[in-house]
């Protein structure tokens, strides 16, 4: 048997216990949500993050530094030597076996390889995994960024450069055409 | 209108609002209009029926739909999530479609031991009653499929009957869980019928009246002006408490959490719906959102002005009463409400733990059906004095 009192109160503790709650609740419903839409946005990464591998290729000297120092044999890579000229072949990293361990970079004379940002390496099939750093693939999504950025920069700087030439000399108009065109 | 002269124009067997209660919809309404000649009559109430019918199955499955994906967004925001993003490109709006898409591919099984016709009839059960207490709900003034003078009754009793289809469910599957969850809402809808259909009682009595058509015409006066602000919690206080019971008493009647007993996926796997799967158990979901739609649209009506606001207000002093417009606004104004209340079932539900069944006993037994009755009691008091007051 409860008292008038009690009974009372504990009418009141449910109605303002969940009228707390609530407003808990609601404050949480119309603050911003913390996840990070994946894979549109990104959360920012640090600078020495140890992601896939990104190789400056016109300074590699097909020493095979880097490979004999990786532990576990990922790279392989061949060139063609033509004087001072060298013509590659191969250079791929077999992502299937590397632990990501940065023993390769610190080896390398040119300091042309670096570990780079990106870390999806998501494939339909494991041969996929077999990167070829020769490519644009193997590349880092920020050095993809920075090189579609610089890319995008050069083509409108020649499309300014083509429609002032154009507007300046009519007659010298083709062949601004011609260089835009080889440019896309 | 008082109480007490809802009583007197009983006796002298007077319409409360002096309008016919002819009992035709709009449906009919509109399809007299464009029927051909030779079309024989039986024909033409058949279509009609059909349209009413197709229209409320389509009602149920929007309200579900629209129903589901809030629940997941509002449940989402709550916990500082997004919720679904992506199906359908804006906010994930087609999530739900989706989903009815994979239900209906399921495969639909239904266990060696169960009752085969109750399994399979379970389902149908449930969703006729909600459709039938769908089709007592007024859409606005002039649109309404039955003009019902009781309503609410029609709509109280019909939406209980589903009850009767969980049992069935829990009793067809032949497996402990549902067994369980079914005792328990049959327990709990027992318990929580009392305090709901009390603590309505408190509105009626201030309105005068059991049509929802008319309980929601009688709100637009405040203090004899017709603002569309005089709801029923405004004219007297007793109704504010009546609508907490009766919003609580709503929450346990949908098996909504903190009494989503029945189902109690920490104890009972998924109570009734344990040996349900695809598309009959989404049956039961859709029941499930339509009957906190139409819980709520019964609150907004009674207690919150139904069709009533300044805007509806407004366009009867500018002569639009009983145009399309009008019409739309009304409809408009209590979906919008009808959705507040949703809004506000989901807010409870990501707000409060479950509760133990004993503890809904006592909260239906020892709290709820006393206060409502006091309510009653107060609100009687109230009308009385305001009777005696205003006349
Ligand atoms: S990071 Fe380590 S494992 Fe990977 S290629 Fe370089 S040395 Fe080999
Ligand atoms: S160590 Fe550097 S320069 Fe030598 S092969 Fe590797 S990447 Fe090229």
């Amino acid at each position: 048997m409860v008292s008038a009192s009690e009974y009372f109160g504990n009418v009141w503790k449910t109605l303002s216990t969940t009228w707390g709650g609530m407003k808990i609740t609601g404050k949480y419903f119309l603050q911003k949500p913390i996840p990070v839409q994946y894979p549109d946005e990104r959360l920012p990464i640090p600078d020495r993050y140890r992601g896939i591998h990104y190789l400056e290729q016109e300074k590699c000297i097909n020493c095979l530094a880097c490979a004999r120092a990786c532990p576990i044999d990922c790279i392989e890579m061949d060139a063609i030597r033509h004087g001072k000229e060298l013509e590659w072949v191969t250079f791929t990293l077999d992502y299937q076996k590397c632990m990501f361990c940065e023993l390769c970079v610190y080896p390398c004379p040119k300091d042309c390889i670096h570990m780079g940002t990106e870390y999806a390496l998501v494939t339909y099939d494991r041969s996929e995994l077999n990167y070829d750093l020769l490519s644009f693939k193997g590349m880092s999504r920020d050095a993809r960024i920075r090189k579609k950025e610089a890319e995008e920069k050069k083509a409108a700087k020649d499309a300014a450069k083509a429609t002032k030439a154009a507007k300046a000399a009519p007659a010298e108009e083709a062949p601004a055409e011609e260089e835009k065109g080889e440019e896309g | 209108m008082s109480f007490l002269a809802l009583v007197q124009d009983t006796i002298t067997k007077d319409n409360v609002m002096g309008t016919p209660h002819d009992g035709g919809n709009f449906v009919t309404e509109l399809l007299a209009k464009i029927r051909p000649e030779w079309l024989p009559e039986w024909m033409f109430i058949l279509t009609a029926v059909g349209i009413a019918v197709g229209f409320i199955v389509a009602m149920v499955s929007v309200i579900a739909m629209w129903s589901v994906w809030m629940e997941r967004k509002v449940s989402g925001h709550i916990q500082c999530r997004y919720g679904p993003m992506y199906a359908g490109g804006w906010h994930g709006w087609a999530q739900t479609l989706a989903d009815g898409v994979k239900l209906l591919l399921k495969e639909d099984m239904i266990p060696k031991g169960a009752d085969r016709a109750l399994f399979w009839l379970a389902p149908a059960i449930v969703l006729a009653g909600i459709f039938g207490a769908l089709a007592a709900m007024p859409l606005s003034y002039d649109w309404y499929f039955a003009r019902m003078d009781l309503g609410v009754f029609t709509i109280l009793a019909l939406g209980s009957t589903t009850t009767i289809g969980v049992v069935m469910a829990g009793w067809a599957s032949n497996s402990k869980w549902s067994l369980y969850g079914a005792m328990r809402e049959a327990a709990q809808v027992v318990a929580y019928e009392i305090p709901l259909g009390v603590s309505l009682l408190c509105p009626l009595m201030t309105l005068g009246t059991f049509s929802l058509l008319d309980a929601s015409r009688e709100q637009a006066t405040l203090f004899g002006w017709d603002c569309g602000m005089g709801w029923a919690v405004f004219t007297n206080p007793f109704n504010m408490a009546a609508f907490v019971i009766f919003w609580i008493a709503a929450l346990a009647e949908t098996k909504r959490a903190p009494f989503d007993l029945p189902e109690a996926e920490s104890e009972l796997v998924a109570g009734f719906l344990t040996e349900y799967s695809g598309i009959r158990w989404s049956f039961f979901f859709m029941e499930e959102y339509a009957a906190m739609f139409l819980m709520s649209v019964v609150g907004a009506v009674f207690f919150f002005g139904g069709f009533e606001t300044p805007l509806t207000a407004l366009m009867r002093a500018a002569d639009l009463e009983g145009g399309v417009l009008y019409n739309l606004v009304c409809f408009g104004t209590l979906v919008l409400k009808a959705f507040a209340g949703v809004f506000l079932m989901m807010w409870l539900r990501w707000t409060l733990p479950r509760v133990r069944i004993d503890q809904v006993m006592t909260m239906g037994y020892k709290y709820l059906t006393p206060l409502a009755l006091l309510c009653v009691l107060l609100t009687a008091v109230w009308e009385y004095v305001r009777y005696l007051v205003v006349g």
